[in-house]
């Protein structure tokens, strides 16, 4: 598809107006002229007529015949060209005709008293007046006059053609030149203007990975109609810059913390390839790398839960859900999570003192759940309980788990829901924590429009206090 | 020669233990912690500490500069997961001797462990010569006079020792401290076995006497 030029649009818009504009001009120019010229024109013809109507005199004798006095006929308009002139007496009587009068033309139809019109004689267009009904001018005393003339009067009319014409070419060659000049200096003021545009897009470009630094120069930042742009163009690099951050950070910290788990694995099929060994060394080997790779596929997962858990918290996913009893989540979180409390002689103890209901996809919330009771069995001494709670309270729900725990320190407390954050205890890698769950949580909650706190001082255990929307 | 293994993945620390033991010999102890690390690896003479960068309680570096800066001289590898060149060059400068990179190959850590603990003695050959035994620390065999001599792992291990320091003093207490691990009982008449079962394998027939016993003080592996 051809690209659309904005400039050469405005340029084309520009010279189109002009154009018109100039051919106007010229028109009301040439029309106004021409008609001065003609009425100047008809008025000298109308001289002419009433001077050859002035040289008809009655004869001296008794007769009385209408003579004409050729010789006194004045000259011609035109130096070259002849007027052509004609007397007629009563509308019958030829009493004087030019002699280059043209043999086809005879009278020319009568219409009142004073005809104008154009017409062309031999090739050469002429303008022909005619006088009716002119008395005879020459008579003695003051009989009144019984003889009225028809006097027609023609002249050529190429001096008010070629004085039109030339008016015309004047304000052509003046359109022509203007319409050339105003046209570049139009190129020359969009371009102009539109430079900021492009110094604009050279500054974008020079935008990358190492450099999310817009600067528009000064003369773009002050110009009125690029500023949406230039904000536009701020807002999405900031958007898109912090986003950029956040994967680069989980590929440096997903990358980094997977090299363990494959150094594991790889140095338990070293060591068991280092010698010969016997089958059941083998086997035991083999089992140990499995024991390593699940390990590894359940770091894998639990990023994979996270990088998407933090996606629908920045909102960059819409799901579709229906209300679903939080309630059943929490117990099944507890089912979940009943061997691993035996093992620990922990109890688990639930209180809900309400319904809740929600939109939610409740395997994400069991997730929460479970991740909140594991750190709190964890930490919890042999024999005592964990307390889950769950009530509503002004449009809020609020989910507890509460642990009788070593707590945490106040150093710590706002670290824990970092990524990859353990524990300060190596018990934490022995039971296959990543430091993954607290933020997957924190992720997902968040998702749903709530927050998760947590309430722990040293010696006195720990509350995670989470608040949901409902 | 005994080392000390500082990494918190149990697994990781127990398939490098067990790579030391197997295939250079080595006594190994392990610290599942930095605090751990840093206690056992002042109160024993260890003769190599591998040390992982991300422990609980104290870290690596720190365990590394609190060790260096309280005199201890044993040579550390480290295990780390971080291979920009900044951060190796903090490690060296804080008193590291040596690297590898997660995930790292058994072989590599254990001819770098090797290496070091060669140096750590003052030796840059793999292969020890004391009269006409030669010991090859690359792959644990002993030839006397060409010959393959077969020996037990804790005959091998007191042998090592001893063909490090040649010529020195070397007393009960020190083999055992760099013989065994934590985990064993030491017995210092086990010691006196070992010598005597090393005599009959490197000395019978020969004129030449290697292993000398100074009374109450020790022995000297001597040609």
């Amino acid at each position: 598809m051809a690209k659309t030029s904005i400039q050469r649009r405005l340029i084309a818009a520009i010279v189109i107006s002009q154009l018109v504009l100039a051919i106007g001009l010229i028109d009301v120019a040439v029309f106004v002229t021409r008609a001065q010229m003609r009425r100047a024109f008809d008025v000298a013809l109308q001289g002419r007529a009433m001077s050859i109507a002035a040289l008809i005199r009655y004869s001296e004798d008794e007769s009385h015949k209408l003579l004409f006095e050729r010789d006194l006929a004045p000259p011609p308009l035109e130096r070259n060209v002849p007027d052509l002139y004609e007397v007629v007496a009563n509308n019958r009587k030829l009493i004087a005709r030019s002699p280059s009068w043209p043999q086809d033309y005879d009278v020319l139809p009568a219409r009142g008293d004073r005809w104008i019109a154009t017409y062309v004689v031999n090739g050469i267009p002429y303008r022909a007046i005619r006088l009716e009904h002119v008395p005879v001018l020459d008579r003695e005393g003051d009989t009144p006059t019984t003889d009225f003339l028809t006097v027609t009067y023609a002249s050529p009319a190429t001096s008010v053609m070629e004085a039109v014409s030339e008016v015309l070419r004047y304000i052509a060659i003046g359109s022509v030149v203007l319409l050339a000049i105003s046209g570049g200096f139009s190129l020359w003021a969009l371009r102009r203007s539109l430079r900021p545009l492009s110094e604009l897009a050279d500054n974008a470009r020079t935008i990358s990975p190492s450099n999310w630094e817009l600067n528009p120069p000064e003369e773009a930042r002050d110009t009125l109609e690029l500023e949406p742009l230039t904000q536009a163009m701020t807002s999405m690099l900031d958007g898109l810059h912090r986003a950029f951050m956040q994967q680069r950070e989980f590929l440096a910290n997903a990358a980094h913390e997977l090299k363990t788990p494959v150094a594991i694995l790889k140095s338990t099929l070293q060591s068991l390839l280092q010698r010969p060994r016997t089958s059941d060394e083998y086997r035991a080997g083999l089992e140990e790398a499995l024991d390593d790779m699940a390990r590894l596929e359940k770091l894998l997962h639990s990023m994979l839960r996270l990088a998407r858990a933090e996606q629908w918290a920045a909102g960059n996913l819409q799901r579709d859900l229906a209300p679903i009893d939080v309630g059943m989540t929490c117990q099944l979180a507890i089912e979940r999570l009943h061997s691993v409390a035996q093992q620990r002689s922990v109890n688990i103890d639930f209180a809900a003192n309400d319904a809740m209901r929600l939109r939610a996809d409740p395997d994400d919330l069991e997730l929460v759940w479970s991740n909140l009771l594991e750190n709190a069995i964890r930490f919890s001494p042999e024999g005592a309980t964990v307390q889950m709670s769950m009530r509503t309270n002004n449009g809020n729900g609020y989910v507890e788990v509460a642990d009788k725990g070593p707590g945490i320190t106040p150093s710590e407390l706002p670290r824990i829901f970092e990524r990859f954050h353990r524990a300060d205890s190596s018990r934490a890698r022995d039971s296959g924590g990543y430091g993954l769950g607290l933020a997957i949580s924190k992720a997902l909650i968040e998702a749903y429009g709530g927050t998760i706190e947590p309430h722990s001082s040293p010696g006195e255990g720990t509350r995670m206090v989470v608040s949901l929307p409902v | 020669m005994r080392v000390l293994i500082v990494e918190d993945e149990r697994r990781l620390a127990e398939n490098v233990a067990r790579s030391l033991r197997e295939s250079a010999g080595y006594a190994v102890d392990v610290a599942l912690d930095g605090e751990d690390g840093l206690y056992m690896a002042q109160s024993n003479p260890y003769d190599l500490l591998v040390l992982d960068l991300m422990l609980p309680k104290i870290d690596g570096l720190t365990l590394l500069k609190q060790l260096r800066k309280g005199g201890g001289d044993t040579p550390v590898l480290v295990l780390t997961a971080r291979d920009e060149k900044e951060s190796i060059i903090a490690l060296l400068n804080a008193g590291a001797d040596d690297y590898v990179a997660k995930p790292f190959d058994l072989g590599e850590l254990l001819a770098r462990s090797k290496a070091l603990i060669r140096r750590g003695k003052g030796h840059s050959a793999p292969v020890l010569r004391v009269g006409d035994i030669e010991i090859n620390t690359s792959d644990l065999t002993v030839r006397r006079a060409g010959e393959l001599v077969t020996l037990t792992a804790m005959e091998y291990r007191v042998l090592e020792y001893l063909a490090h320091r040649p010529g020195a003093v070397v007393s009960k207490t020190e083999l055992l401290e760099h013989l065994y691990d934590f985990n064993w009982e030491r017995f210092s008449n086990v010691i006196e076995v070992y010598i005597s079962g090393l005599r009959r394998k490197l000395e019978d027939g020969s004129d030449t006497k290697l292993f000398h016993t100074l009374r109450g003080q020790g022995y000297v592996l001597r040609a």
